[in-house]
């Protein structure tokens, strides 16, 4: 633009640029728009993966098998939670620690109740489950739980949980003898629908019960009530008698894995509803839980003077023919005081079985009871169950005769005084008969005795007689014998004189007239 | 340097850019129009540098999510996978397709990160009103305008897969918001190297009076 004027000339056919007017003004470009919605965008993209930034929580498994280090995913009810970001192996190698970014929500719900677990396809007994992930990979769930203390370091369980926090329903707890074949997964049947499982087992401090924990789906834990029997249903009930042969069973898959039923007496009233954790006894099948409907138990202890041979553990204690209990423990013990032993037996009467009677009472009443019936004579008593093996059984009876006593209840197991059992009486006739008979042998010997000395010589004698006759009559009989030949003469005689009569006989056929006339001259 | 070149701007002429006709120049600060066409006449493009600036520092802004937001969410037999544009060329790398890697790498991250420091630079030296290799300095810019649009082969690609993968199940393929950003920079940048005018690499010897 040094000099313009000088270059003008030689343009001048070129036209002039028309001018307007300016109209508008921006002393700032509108263009800085662009890069401010960037900013805009980007500042939101910011804030939007600040916010939804989540807690980082690190999850120890025992193998990483199917998981993947910015892959695998973390999913609730299949929203996906957050994503496993590294996975490391724990410093002493035994484990494996897998760290993983969760969203902001998850926050909230993460506590110490908080189960983990890696889903895979699993194939059980009871079902083939996660299916899914063969295509897709494992996948890591969760359990909220219960909400408890913020943790961000979790435990991962191996096996997924049966029952989760959000599945309705109810806990409760069996007591068994053992573990017998249940196991987790175990379903449980009331009426033959599968309406629970087993959740877990564990064996108690003291060594002697499994104690079970099993979970039952609403709505079918409504029907679980205090008096409520649980049985283990497990396999084939066979039973073969006088009916035939009954087979049953709860379903075909509690023969393979077992399983446990419950149901509640027909004879009682149901009683309230169980609360949750209520703890059951296991019984081990139907019939034993139909039967043992009596739960509270009290202990006793009878002494004897006398031999109870036949008397085992677990043999039944009757009352007027009704098992009241059974005898828990028999043994040898040495009264100081007598200078004698004698034979302690421990019993274990069903207590419940007094109050159905009609009874109710406290404590103190009850003492009462026990001494009114004590004065009246209720004693315990050892009989024979069973003449065939000897078995032994105690009875409670009532026996006027008997002397009185005095229950010390400051002892820890109270007694009840015993009578001597029949058993002993028993003993006493079978010696008097014995007796008798043991008479009536020396009587027997006496009499063969006499046979002996007396009887035996005569009676040789006629012995040799007889001999003699028979010796005799055999000569007699011979074929030489001079009888014989006789006898053998006089038939021959006797031959001649019956053809003599047959000739005569002719003669007069054809003569008649000879009987007469007489014989003719030829 | 060339102080003595006889341009249009030092003959007080100016060309029209829609019919190229060559008018003479009212003034430094008049607004002219075209006498035959009625378009606008401008001696250089407008606010060529603030608006490059604006859109450069646009792009670079969109540049980080689109690099770091996965592009697209692949669905095979119900395992979702989203890929980033890098996880893409790691993928490729490590299956071995080296070529195709190569070819993303290129398109999808070198070219456009290189657009947009050629811009700066041009930019910058322009600012300074450098009069350093403005041979290549403008070499360099027909580069960028030449290979800019090729960057856009990644979206087209994204474009086809999510079209023709939908088999239900099985496989889909469904872009994500890293796209978008990666288009939002492809775009803004092409954007950026046509509103930025060459002739003012070579006006650094005129005094930028206008």
């Amino acid at each position: 633009m040094s000099d313009p004027k000088k270059d003008v000339s030689e343009f001048n056919e070129v036209p002039e640029a028309e001018v307007r007017s300016r109209k508008r003004h921006f002393s700032i470009s509108i263009v800085w728009l662009v890069p401010l919605v960037a900013v805009l965008i980007g500042g939101w993209l910011v804030f939007k993966a600040l916010s939804e930034k989540g807690p980082e929580i690190s999850i120890t498994f025992k193998s990483a098998e199917g998981l993947e280090a910015g892959k695998t995913k973390i999913k609730y009810k299949d929203v996906e939670l957050g994503q496993v970001a590294t996975i490391k192996l724990s410093e002493d190698l035994s484990e494996v620690v897998v760290t993983a970014e969760l969203v902001k929500q998850a926050e909230s719900f993460l506590s110490v109740n908080t189960r983990f677990w890696i889903v895979r396809a699993r194939v059980g007994v009871s079902g083939v489950s996660g299916l899914g992930t063969l295509f897709s990979g494992a996948y890591i769930t969760l359990d909220p739980g219960k909400p408890g203390n913020q943790t961000h370091y979790f435990r991962g369980l191996e096996q997924p949980p049966l029952v989760t926090a959000d599945l309705p329903g109810r806990h409760f707890s069996l007591k068994a003898d053992s573990r017998g074949s249940l196991d987790v997964g175990t379903p449980v049947y009331y009426r033959k629908i599968q309406v629970g499982q087993v959740v877990a087992y564990h064996l108690v401090e003291d060594g002697h019960t499994v104690l079970f924990k099993i979970f039952i789906n609403a709505p079918y834990h409504q029907y679980v009530y205090q008096n409520t029997r649980f049985w283990n249903a497990s396999g084939l009930d066979f039973k073969l008698d006088a009916q035939g042969v009954r087979i049953d069973t709860e379903s075909l898959t509690s023969i393979l894995i077992g399983g446990i039923a419950f149901g509640n007496p027909q004879v009682e009233a149901p009683g309230p509803p169980a609360e949750a954790e209520a703890l059951f006894i296991l019984f081990k099948n139907m019939d034993e839980a139909k039967e043992r409907t009596y739960l509270i138990k009290s202990k006793t202890v009878l002494y004897f003077d006398e031999s109870v041979r036949g008397l085992t553990i677990g043999a039944p204690v009757e009352f007027w023919g009704i098992q009241m209990g059974q005898v828990i423990d028999v043994k040898l013990v040495f009264d100081g005081q007598k200078k004698t032993f004698r034979i302690r037996v421990l019993i274990e009467t069903e207590t419940e079985r007094f109050y159905e009677a009609g009874f109710i009472g406290d404590d103190v009443e009850r003492q009462q009871l026990f001494e009114n019936l004590l004065k009246k004579g209720f004693r315990a008593q050892p009989k024979t169950g069973n003449l065939l093996i000897g078995s032994q059984i105690i009875i409670l009876d009532f026996f006027p005769d008997a002397p009185p006593f005095v229950v010390d209840w400051n002892a820890k197991i109270p007694e009840l005084p015993s009578v001597p059992g029949t058993l002993g009486e028993l003993k006493l006739h079978i010696t008097s008969i014995l007796k008798k008979v043991d008479a009536m042998m020396t009587q027997v010997k006496e009499l063969s005795a006499k046979l002996n000395h007396q009887i035996e010589p005569e009676l040789s004698d006629t012995l040799q007689q007889a001999t003699k006759t028979l010796v005799t009559i055999q000569d007699t009989l011979e074929n030489d014998s001079p009888l014989q030949q006789d006898l053998q003469i006089a038939l021959r005689e006797f031959a001649k004189a019956a053809r003599s009569v047959n000739n005569l006989a002719d003669y007069l056929e054809r003569h008649p007239e000879s009987l007469i006339e007489g014989k003719k001259g030829k | 340097m060339n102080q003595g070149l006889k341009t249009a701007r030092n003959e007080g002429l100016i060309s029209c850019h829609s019919c190229h006709l060559l008018c003479r120049s009212a003034g430094p600060d008049a607004i002219m129009t075209c006498p035959r066409c009625g378009t606008r006449l401008r001696r250089r493009k407008p606010n060529s540098i603030k608006r490059t600036w604006a859109l450069v520092v646009a792009a670079f802004i969109f540049y980080i999510p689109a690099n770091l937001l996965p592009i697209t969410i692949v669905t095979s037999l119900g395992n979702a996978q989203s890929d980033t544009i890098m996880s893409g060329v790691i993928y490729f790398i490590k299956t071995g397709m080296w070529p195709i890697a190569l070819v993303i790498f290129v398109a999808s991250i070198f070219v456009p990160l290189l657009k947009l420091i050629i811009l700066t630079f041009l930019l910058i030296t322009v600012q300074r009103k450098s009069s350093w290799r403005q041979k290549d300095r403008t070499r360099l810019y027909r580069i960028t305008e030449v290979v800019g649009r090729w960057s856009m082969v990644d979206i087209f690609v994204v474009t086809i897969l999510v079209a023709l993968v939908k088999l239900g199940a099985l496989a889909s393929i469904q872009a994500q918001s890293g796209a978008v950003f990666f288009c939002a920079v492809v775009v803004i940048t092409l954007f950026a190297a046509m509103s930025f005018d060459p002739r003012l690499i070579w006006d650094t010897e005129e005094s930028l009076n206008e």
